[in-house]
C-alpha cells in the first residue's frame, strides 16, 4: 500500500492510496498508531486517493480515533471518494468523525481544535 | 470456479483475479468497489473465523479449500464463493448498532451489514460439505 505523509505546523496528514481493506489495512494501522504514541496527536487522513475502505478499514479508524481522545488529540477526515462516503454513511460513520471537503480545511480544523 | 488460498495471499489474488474481470468486461469503477468489498469482507471473515469452526483447524491462515467465481448476465453482476470450512450462515449475524458512540461502537458484524446493504442480494446455503454464498448486483451502466 502507498501511504504518503506531510508534517506542517503541528499537524500530521497521512494520505494512503488503492485499497483499504484487509489486506493493506495493517500496514496503514501501524502507520497511523505510530504517530499517536510518538506524541503526533493532531492527525489528518487524507482519502483522496483510497479507491474503497472495508470494515478492516473502518475498524482501524475507530481504534485510532479512541486511542487519541484520552490524549486529547484530534483526528480529520478529508476528501472522500464518493465509494468511502457511501460506506461511511451505511455504517454510519459520518457522525463519529469530524470530516472536510479537503485537505486545506482538514489541516486548518485540526489546527485550530483540541 | 478458481480456487484459492485461505490466506491474506489468497484473499489479495481473489481481489487481481477480480480486476481482470473487471477490466475484461469494462465494469464502470462504480460498479466494482462494492464487489471489492463483499470479496474482502466474505474471504477476510473464512480466513479469520472459518476455521475455527472446525476442532483441528488451529492455524492463522485455515486450510479451507476456498472457490470463487465472477459472472456477468444481462447486466447482473453474481459472485460466488464457497469453502468447506464449518457450516456458517454469515446472514443469521445480527446487524451492529451503527449509531452508538464512538468509544463503544461495536465492528462485529459491520463487513457483513455493509456487503448486505451495497449488494442486491446476498444467498447462503450449505450445500454438499461446503458453505456457499452468493452475491447478485445489478450493474448501472
Amino acid at each position: 500500500m502507498r501511504i504518503a505523509e506531510e508534517r506542517g505546523s503541528g499537524v500530521v496528514v497521512v494520505a494512503p492510496g488503492g485499497r483499504v481493506d484487509s489486506v493493506t489495512s495493517s500496514a496503514l494501522e501501524a502507520k497511523l498508531l505510530g504517530h499517536v504514541r510518538s506524541g503526533d496527536t493532531r492527525l489528518v487522513i487524507d482519502l483522496e486517493a483510497v479507491d474503497y475502505i472495508s470494515s478492516a478499514g473502518l475498524r482501524i479508524l475507530l481504534r485510532v480515533a479512541n486511542e487519541l481522545r484520552p490524549m486529547g488529540g484530534t483526528l480529520v477526515l478529508c476528501a472522500m471518494a464518493e465509494s468511502v462516503r457511501e460506506v461511511f454513511e451505511l455504517a454510519g460513520f459520518t457522525a463519529l468523525f469530524s470530516i472536510e471537503t479537503s485537505r486545506d480545511r482538514a489541516v486548518a480544523r485540526a489546527r485550530a481544535e483540541a | 470456479m478458481v480456487h484459492i488460498a485461505g490466506s491474506r495471499a489468497g484473499i489479495r489474488r481473489a481481489n487481481d483475479l477480480f480486476g481482470k474481470f473487471s477490466a475484461a468486461h469494462h465494469l464502470p469503477a462504480g460498479a466494482v468497489w462494492p464487489f471489492q468489498i463483499a470479496l474482502d469482507e466474505m474471504l477476510s471473515n473464512i480466513v479469520d473465523h472459518g476455521g475455527s469452526a472446525r476442532p483441528r483447524a488451529k492455524a492463522k491462515s485455515s486450510k479451507a479449500g476456498i472457490d470463487i467465481e465472477f459472472r456477468l448476465d444481462q447486466g447482473v453482476l453474481e459472485l460466488t464463493i464457497q469453502d468447506d470450512a464449518g457450516a456458517f450462515d454469515p446472514l443469521t449475524a445480527p446487524a451492529p448498532d451503527t449509531t452508538a458512540p464512538i468509544e463503544s461502537r461495536p465492528v462485529g458484524g459491520l463487513g457483513i451489514y455493509l456487503v448486505r446493504r451495497l449488494m442486491d442480494a446476498v444467498e447462503y446455503e450449505r450445500k454438499d460439505g461446503r458453505n456457499r454464498l452468493v452475491c447478485r448486483k445489478k450493474i448501472e451502466a
